[in-house]
Formats: C-alpha cells, sequence, structure tokens
C-alpha cells in the first residue's frame, strides 16, 4: 500500500477532486448537540464538511442499500404487463466513512455478492463506489462513550476494502493511505506529498494512544461466540434480555451490517404499481408472521435471541467469514433497555453457562 | 436447476393462467404456463420439493410448493386461500397473467433413495409438495421399492388429489391408506390420525432401507415423528420440508432464516436429524 502525506488546510480538497471526477460526494455534517449525518455535497454546504465527528448514528449502510428501494415498476397495458427493474448506478464517494462503518460494508458485500445468489442492486450500487476512510484519532469528537471497535477487531484503523485512508498526524498533516488502484490514482494531485519514516512512526504512536483511549474493551467476544455456538446460555438470560427488548427495530435500523428487509407492492399510478423493498427487523413481531397469522417466533426473547445468534453464532461466521458486529456502537446508544452488543456480551458473560446441549 | 448469478434475482417471469380447478373448500388448482418458451423449458428441470415465488403485481409475492412432477407435461400450483396474495390468485381469472420465478430451494434428492421404499406421510395440505415427489416416483417405478401413501385430513370433503392419489393406486403398484379427524355419513373408511395408520390391521410398514417423507401441520408433524422413530426410523431416513414466511427465496431477505439454517437456500427439505440441529423451534 502506498502513503501520501497531505496537509490539513488541503484535505478538504480531496472531496473537490472527487466531486470534478464525476463522483456524487456523500459527507458527514454536524447537527445541533451530539447529532451528525451523512448528506450529498454540495458547492452550497461544502465549507461545513467535518473530519473530526462523532459518528452519525444513521449509517452509511443506506447508500448501498437504501431503506427504501424500488425494484421494478410494473404497468399494465391492454391486459399485458410491463417489468422495469431500475437501477442505481451513479458513481459515489462516501467520504469520512469511518473504520467500523468500512468493516460493515464488507460485511455486506459478502452477503449480498457472495452465497449462491448475487444481489444485482446492491452490485451496481457497490461497484462505482468509492471510500474514503478517515481513522478515529480525536479521542473529544472521534470516538464515542459506546465505541467498541477494538473488541470487534475492525477499528480504530481498518487494514483493508477502502479506497483511501486518512490520518489526522497532528501538527498539520494527514496521512493517506492509498487501499486500491483507484485510491492510488489520486496521489498524482499536488496536494499530496511524500512522507518520511518519522510520519510513520508518528502514525504507529498514535494508533497506539488511541487504543488507550476506548472507554469500553470489555467485550468478550469469543467466550460469547462459543456460548452463543453451544447453545450453553440459559432461557432465564434470553428471557431477561428479551424483557428489555421494547420491540422498537431501532438497533437493526442503525446497524451497518444488518441486511434484513421485506418487499411490498404500491400503487404509484393509473395501472402502475411499484416493487419495493423495505429495511425490516427481527425485532418486530410480524417479521416471522405468516399469512394466516400463524407466528412460529412470538415471544420477545426468542427474536432477542434471533439477533444475537444470527450475529455471533459461528455457523454464520463460517458462512460470512466474520461475525456481523462491527464494534460501531450504535445499538448501544440508541437502545432504550440497554441491551445493545456490548451489553449483552456482559449479560451472556456473566451468566452461568449450562452444560453443552447435543 | 437455480438460475446463473449474473441475472436480476428478483425478477420474475410473466406467466399465463390457463385453467382453474376447484380442488377442496378453499384451496384451487392453477395451471398456468410461462409467456416465453424458453422459460417454461428451463423452469421444466426443477426437482420434486423445490418451490417457487408467485407474483401478483399490485399485492404482492408469495412463496409456493411445486406439486406437478418434473416428469409431468403441465406446470401448476395447488394454492390454500389464506392472505391477501392468494386471495388475489384465487381472483384471478383464466387468460390473465402473473408472474413466477423460481425454482428455488434444494428440493428432495430422489435419485439417491433408488432402490429404497418410499412411504409419504401427509395431512391436509402438507400432500402438496409430497404429490411431486409421488408423481416421481411412479414415473420410475422400477427404481424404488414399495411405496405407500398415509394421508390424512380434517373430514373426507377435505383429501386432497383424492380422484389422482385412486387412480394411481389402481394402476401404477402404490398403497393408499386414508383417515379422517371427523367422518361424515359417507364416509366408510378409516377415522383417527394419520399416525393410527401404521397399526391399522393389514398395514405393514416397511422400515429397512426405507425413507419416509411427513409433510403436515406441526402437531401432526410432532406425533408421526414419534410414531415412525417407534416404528424403528432412524432420524437421517425421515424426511420433510419446512414453511416459513418469505420475501425473496434466494437467502437475501432473512425471514425465513430458523435457527442456522434459510428455509430457502439450506431447505426447504431437511432430514428429521437436520432439523433437530436447527436450534429453534420449527
Amino acid at each position: 500500500m502506498k502513503a501520501r502525506i497531505v496537509a490539513s488546510a488541503d484535505v478538504l480538497k480531496i472531496v473537490d477532486l472527487l466531486r470534478a471526477r464525476g463522483y456524487e460526494v456523500v459527507a458527514p455534517f454536524c447537527g445541533r448537540g451530539r447529532d451528525s449525518y451523512f448528506d450529498t455535497v454540495t458547492d452550497e454546504n461544502r465549507p461545513r464538511v467535518r473530519i473530526h465527528l462523532p459518528n452519525p448514528y444513521y449509517p452509511p449502510k443506506r447508500f448501498v442499500f437504501p431503506h427504501i428501494e424500488r425494484l421494478m415498476a410494473v404497468r399494465a397495458q391492454n391486459g399485458d404487463l410491463k417489468m422495469e427493474p431500475t437501477y442505481d448506478e451513479r458513481p459515489r464517494a462516501i467520504f469520512g466513512i469511518r473504520s467500523c462503518d468500512v468493516a460493515g460494508l464488507w460485511h455486506l458485500d459478502r452477503f449480498y455478492l457472495g452465497r449462491d445468489f448475487r444481489d444485482i442492486y446492491y452490485e451496481k450500487r457497490r461497484k462505482n463506489l468509492f471510500l474514503v476512510n478517515v481513522v478515529c484519532t480525536d479521542p473529544a469528537r472521534d470516538i464515542g462513550e459506546d465505541c467498541f471497535c477494538l473488541c470487534a477487531d475492525t477499528g480504530p484503523a481498518a487494514r483493508d476494502h477502502f479506497d483511501l485512508q486518512l490520518m489526522d498526524l497532528g501538527g498539520g498533516e494527514f496521512m493517506a493511505v492509498a487501499g486500491t488502484a483507484a485510491g492510488e490514482g489520486l496521489f498524482a494531485e499536488p496536494i499530496f506529498h511524500k512522507g518520511t519514516a518519522a510520519h510513520l512512526e508518528r502514525r504507529h504512536a498514535i494508533l497506539d494512544a488511541v487504543r488507550k483511549r476506548f472507554k469500553t474493551i470489555t467485550s468478550w467476544f469469543s467466550a460469547t461466540v462459543r456460548y452463543v455456538s453451544q447453545g450453553t446460555i440459559p432461557d432465564k438470560t434470553w428471557e431477561e434480555i428479551g424483557n428489555r427488548c421494547l420491540e422498537c427495530g431501532g438497533c437493526t435500523y442503525v446497524c451497518p451490517a444488518c441486511t434484513c428487509f421485506t418487499v411490498s407492492d404500491r400503487q404509484v399510478g393509473p395501472g402502475e404499481v411499484e416493487r419495493v423493498r423495505i429495511w425490516d427487523s427481527c425485532a418486530l413481531s410480524g417479521f416471522t408472521r405468516m399469512a394466516g397469522g400463524f407466528n412460529p417466533r412470538r415471544a420477545v426473547h426468542d427474536r432477542r435471541n434471533r439477533r444475537f445468534f444470527r450475529k455471533l453464532a459461528y455457523y454464520f461466521i463460517q458462512r460470512e467469514l466474520d461475525m456481523a458486529c462491527v464494534g460501531c456502537g450504535r445499538c448501544a446508544a440508541v437502545c432504550h433497555g440497554d441491551i445493545g452488543m456490548p451489553s449483552v456480551v456482559e449479560m451472556i458473560r456473566r451468566a452461568e453457562p449450562e452444560p453443552a446441549k447435543k | 436447476m437455480n438460475p446463473p448469478d449474473t441475472e436480476n434475482i428478483y425478477l420474475p417471469k410473466l406467466a399465463v393462467l390457463d385453467r382453474v380447478v376447484d380442488d377442496i373448500p378453499e384451496v384451487k388448482t392453477f395451471y398456468w404456463r410461462f409467456e416465453d418458451p424458453a422459460a417454461q423449458a428451463a423452469f421444466q428441470h426443477f426437482r420434486p420439493g423445490q418451490f417457487a415465488q408467485i407474483s401478483l403485481f399490485g399485492v404482492g409475492e408469495f412463496p409456493a410448493s411445486l406439486p406437478p412432477s418434473p416428469t409431468e407435461k403441465e406446470t401448476f400450483f395447488t394454492i390454500r386461500q389464506v392472505g391477501s396474495c392468494t386471495a388475489a390468485l384465487h381472483e384471478l381469472k383464466p387468460g390473465r397473467k402473473f408472474a413466477v420465478r423460481g425454482p428455488y430451494g434444494n428440493g428432495f434428492p430422489m435419485e439417491n433413495y433408488q432402490g429404497m421404499n418410499l412411504v409419504f406421510v401427509a395431512g391436509g395440505i402438507g400432500l402438496i409438495p409430497l404429490r411431486s415427489c409421488i408423481v416421481y416416483a411412479l414415473e420410475h417405478r422400477a427404481k424404488y421399492g414399495r411405496i405407500q401413501v398415509f394421508y390424512g385430513a380434517k373430514s373426507p370433503g377435505e383429501l386432497m388429489y383424492l380422484s389422482d392419489l385412486r387412480a394411481w393406486e389402481k394402476s401404477a403398484g402404490m398403497e393408499c391408506h386414508l383417515t379422517v379427524d371427523r367422518a361424515g355419513n359417507s364416509w366408510r373408511g378409516h377415522v383417527g390420525v394419520v399416525g393410527s395408520l401404521f397399526k391399522k390391521p393389514g398395514v405393514e410398514v416397511p422400515v429397512d432401507n426405507t425413507i419416509a417423507f411427513v409433510c403436515g401441520p406441526p402437531v401432526m408433524f410432532r406425533f408421526v415423528i414419534k410414531d415412525l422413530l417407534a416404528l424403528g426410523f432412524q432420524e437421517t431416513r425421515i424426511v420433510s420440508t419446512l414453511e416459513r414466511y418469505m420475501k425473496c427465496g434466494v437467502g437475501k431477505c432473512g425471514h425465513c432464516c430458523i435457527g442456522v439454517a434459510y428455509i430457502c437456500v439450506d431447505g426447504p427439505v431437511f432430514t428429521y436429524e437436520q432439523i433437530k440441529k436447527l436450534g429453534e423451534d420449527i
């Protein structure tokens, strides 16, 4: 991987470079208070793009997997039906995506593009996506109370799956690391300079220091994965977790690695319907309800069990090559019942395991 | 076979409804074909036990078992009216269009069962997915040992494919045992749950070298499994096909996941041994 140095004053010029290359650039902005969000960069809001800010609760997942996405339009004409699938292939760049969310996208890649079937809607959005990862280095602004990427082994600096990675070295300089040929292509621009061994040392020193600044590093994932996979977690523990679930679905809507959706047809004009897919959540009671009303997974703790089983069971890790949790901490931040991933891992760890079931 | 991966996996193909035949109350059989003969020819290679997704635009899409055998010329679905999509299909007039995609799922590995006896145990509309296997086995009659069908329904009027069953029994060398939970005045056959047929005088269920296909409502499933295990069946020799709410049929939407398995891509056919290890109740 090649690296270059770019001055802090020039770092947002990368946004301009990408826009000049025809990308729709999405970048993080600050709202009021803790609030932050990703939005498309325009000439008007360009000066307000931020590098250091709390990671937005609404993950950038929606640029490859929108919360509502049209799959096809169907028109009825003289008894005939015409189906027209619609795709979004526009070149898009996400500037300032955090390492946890990069890992989230990589998880979605394996889920939607791996296995027996490829999801063409995801594929078309994903293939023209350019990722500019920003390493979380500022403990006051970047790293939140609930962040635990260290435990999920996704951060603070992503090792792969970005096009360009930016890291604030302090002293008015950023290090830019190219992860792909497209990222390296940017290095021809005059804002990038060659670095020295001293820069590399500063990078290592900062990463070492950042690792110590995380507030939550006690997630015992490996033990939890083992308990979940072996089915040794007492039903009582699942029930305790279930009792605290308000069934709002918030955890799944902010999760950068959740993949479930439902499909719905809706009327959009005379003789015309569109088929859309919408994010769905295993926390909601209708998720498994079948026509006629029978619901095989009725109890709330069954559904909570489901979410953590799906994310942590060895079987799924084997299938997707990684657990479906990237340590962003969003579920912990949004959950009113305090059963985000770190709390659940803690509850499972403290539970007295039952003897292994056959 | 499953479609190649470059296609749009969510895009169905247009189909025309040819005719509708009443089966039992609330259940009808819909004969249909793809508009495009090439799509029809490609679809015809499905395996018994696979399923397809049926689209009624403006209402939605739902999964349905394929009751015909790939050896039959016509394609059809047998559908009970339970929700809004099935109601829309029940209202569809012959000649009108809808859309189908598939076939999906693993299906029954009928080739692996060659040389074995086949015992089919079905309850209610559970006979629909098994019909495919029965017809397939009868079509390749010489390759299989004894073939028995044990079939039960709530009342005599709710026994499905009755004329088919009678015809196969007469012509094709298969035993058929019927039962109902509640008999009317005209019913002269057996009364009781399906499992009680195994002990009916004159019935002898082969256990060695036999595959048992079980499909029906969850209660029936539990009791039949108990009966079969008591008869001496191994867990790997009992196969069933599971059902779940599904949106995509291709392992993406997440709705049909039971424990460690996606019903749509890992199933819907599982052995009882696999079902026990799913890690969640079926």
